[in-house]
């Protein structure tokens, strides 16, 4: 699949081409969950109009999508940088919980200070943690050869202690009634773009890793070798490349974009460390990345879309009582189809 | 007997029920491992086990319902894992994650569709003990070993009968012979396919069961994410146990000691806070990892798909 990241330079007429196997692959999940929910008795095209239009009827609609959307695009970047050199990120969440915790710990033990001190030593101290998480494995596999994927599950089990242990022990809250943190210092809190309803302004943040990441990927000498990794390890050895210091870097910089979307979480969103505010970006972010096969500037769009779906699934569920799983179908079915039009053109 | 002895017996014994599903799923994981199959949906299919056996049992008022939907529930996960891997050519981890993807929706789908949202979920009997005439009887062996329900005897036959067949059979032979060197086995006329679909059902099926049997035996009922990493500890289990049946049953021991050591600890307050005992079954996990990887090898041929067209394998 990495030959797909090597992503640059399109002309119009095959970004078209690239393009068909997406809208066949939507159209045809659809279908196929149309027949689920037909089967089911419910409405299929009140369905469909709720899961694709929620994002777009209201304004509240709308701006709860550019709020998923941003940990969506943080987790599927996480996942996608380590792939580029052929490496799984599976431990994006844990990497965003530990970055959520470094932020609220900054931002709760330096709560006094002004805002332009505090907000970028709040978002820093969530980049550091999460990059740090993935130092460990990134590390195990350097120094021992351990496989990635393995290791980085395992940090997220470790991970969900942690942030039990700190948001009931160390800076709980008591009246809170669930495992939740008291608030970071205002100086902490993320400036709105929107007052009502509130858009925060981590999607600049967001968007503007994003486009980082694409210049150092496609456009710089390192992100060159990172790629090269990717695309053939034992050439790039020959070639005189540190393959397994790729590897390294690759991890701890998809760590380092998780963790910034927990600090986002925390300065932008609930401007406290709350149990679960990880949700299920993880497996929305690996499913945006393989979706999008690895092209950094397809993950943004692919990450719209599903942010999309999901706001749609929830209002699924609240309105029509069709469980939000429905669309989780959707989506892996999505990927499946993408998948399988490889195969198609490879005959 | 004393107080301490008493603990002792009882430690053991919670170890060989927590043995069962990392037996499974880690042999399961061995089985398509040998053939050059690697899973990584286990977490997965075991959560589908574990949501289909219990609606299974919960809508037949059998286990043995339960069990079965499992079984080919997890069966038909390894089918399609095949299916994409094997005559396909798709990227194996990709489809392992694609297929863990669906597994976790469908775990949670599945109960909703049949009880529908609840605050109380309902109850399922739990498997119910099987004391082995004549053996139970030994004094504190017994107790231990013959006195299970019957899934902790089948892991262990199971992990028996899979060493022998391995190791013991021209059978074993050139399944082994398929996740080394599937050119080779090829040429001798061995059905690389057949036997990584073989293995990848087999597999499946194993895993399943290992999922099913966490709401039958721990909590008589089926919560979202029960499976709690035992399916990706089971990957690692069996590096651990360099992909041989007789280390892999060994192994287990390990973390189902480990497993049932947090509980107890959490239960006897030793004073660390509980949060801390509960990472303990992974970071346990990450160290083993640290000592297989210097001493074990995995199959030669492991993760990569075989195309008989191609001249050169890897």
């Amino acid at each position: 699949m990495n030959e797909h990241a090597v992503g640059s330079g399109y002309d119009f007429k095959s970004l078209a081409r690239g393009l068909i196997p997406y809208v066949l692959a939507v159209v045809a999940s659809f279908a196929a969950a149309g027949i689920f929910i037909a089967a089911m008795g419910y409405n299929v095209p009140q369905a469909y109009a709720t899961i694709l239009f929620t994002s777009f009827r209201t304004p509240n609609g709308f701006v709860q999508t550019w709020l998923k959307f941003v940990p969506l695009l943080l987790q599927a970047l996480a996942f996608t940088v380590p792939l580029t050199a052929g490496k799984f990120n599976i431990g994006g969440e844990g990497q965003l919980i530990v970055g959520a915790i470094g932020a609220a710990a900054v931002g709760i033990l330096l709560a006094g200070l002004p805002l332009p001190l505090l907000l970028p030593a709040v978002i820093l101290a969530g980049i550091l943690f999460g990059g740090f998480w993935a130092a460990i494995p990134a590390w195990l596999l350097y120094r021992f050869g351990i496989n990635e994927i393995l290791t980085t599950v395992m940090m997220n089990f470790v991970s969900f202690s942690l942030i039990d242990y700190v948001a009931t022990e160390i800076w709980g809250d008591p009246a809170a009634g669930h495992p939740t943190t008291v608030p970071i210092g205002v100086g902490g809190e993320l400036p709105l773009l929107v007052a009502r309803p509130p858009l925060n302004s981590g999607i600049l943040l967001a968007l503007f890793a994003a486009a980082l990441v694409y210049v150092y990927v496609n456009r710089t000498p390192g992100g060159y070798e990172l790629v090269a990794t990717g695309a053939n390890p034992r050439a790039s050895r020959v070639f005189g490349i540190n393959v397994r210091k790729m590897f390294l870097l690759s991890l701890i910089l998809g760590g380092a974009l998780a963790g910034l979307s927990g600090a986002i979480e925390v300065a932008g969103v609930q401007h406290r460390l709350i149990e679960g505010l990880q949700s299920n970006f993880l497996l929305l972010g690996i499913i945006i990345g393989l979706i999008a096969r690895g092209n950094l500037l397809a993950v943004p769009f692919v990450a719209f879309f599903i942010a999309v779906l999901e706001v749609g699934a929830s209002a699924l569920q609240r309105t029509m009582m069709i469980p939000v799983e429905m669309v989780s179908i959707i989506e892996a079915l999505v990927l499946l189809f993408v998948l399988l039009s490889d195969v198609v053109r490879r005959r | 007997m004393d107080q301490l002895g008493a603990q002792i017996v009882d430690f053991a014994r919670l170890v060989m029920l927590a043995l069962v599903p990392y037996v499974l799923a880690a042999q399961g994981t061995m089985l398509g491992g040998r053939t050059g199959l690697f899973s990584v949906s286990q977490e997965g299919i075991m959560l589908v086990g574990a949501s289909v056996g219990f609606l299974g049992a919960y809508l037949y008022g059998s286990l043995v319902y339960g069990i079965i939907l499992a079984a080919l529930a997890g069966s038909l996960f390894g089918l399609a894992l095949a299916y994409f891997t094997t005559t396909l050519k798709m990227n194996q981890f990709v489809i392992g994650l694609a297929l863990f993807f669906f597994g976790l929706g469908l775990s949670t789908l599945f109960p909703k569709l049949v009880i529908g949202v609840t605050l109380q979920p309902p109850l399922i009997p739990t498997l119910k003990n099987v004391p082995i005439p004549g053996l139970s009887q030994i004094p504190i062996l017994g107790d231990i070993f013959f006195n299970q329900n019957w899934m902790v005897y089948f892991a262990v036959v199971l992990s028996i009968f899979l060493y022998y067949l391995l190791y013991k059979t021209g059978f074993g032979m050139e399944l082994r012979s398929v996740g080394e060197n599937p050119k080779a086995a090829d040429s001798l006329g061995v059905n690389v396919s057949l036997m990584r679909y073989g293995t990848a059902i087999v597999g499946g099926m194993l895993m399943g069961l290992a999922g099913a049997y966490l709401p039958m035996v721990y909590t008589g009922t089926f919560t979202q994410g029960m499976v709690q990493g035992r399916g990706w500890i089971a990957i690692c289990l069996t590096f651990f146990g360099g992909w041989r049946p007789d280390l892999i049953l060994l192994g287990s021991l390990f973390f189902a000691g480990v497993e049932v050591f947090a509980l107890r600890a959490q239960i006897a307050r030793f004073g660390v806070p509980y949060q801390f005992l509960l990472t303990l079954p992974y970071i346990a996990t990450l160290l083993v990892m640290v000592f297989a990887s210097r001493r074990l090898r995995p199959p030669a041929f492991l993760g990569q798909n075989y195309d008989r067209e191609r001249r050169t394998l890897a």
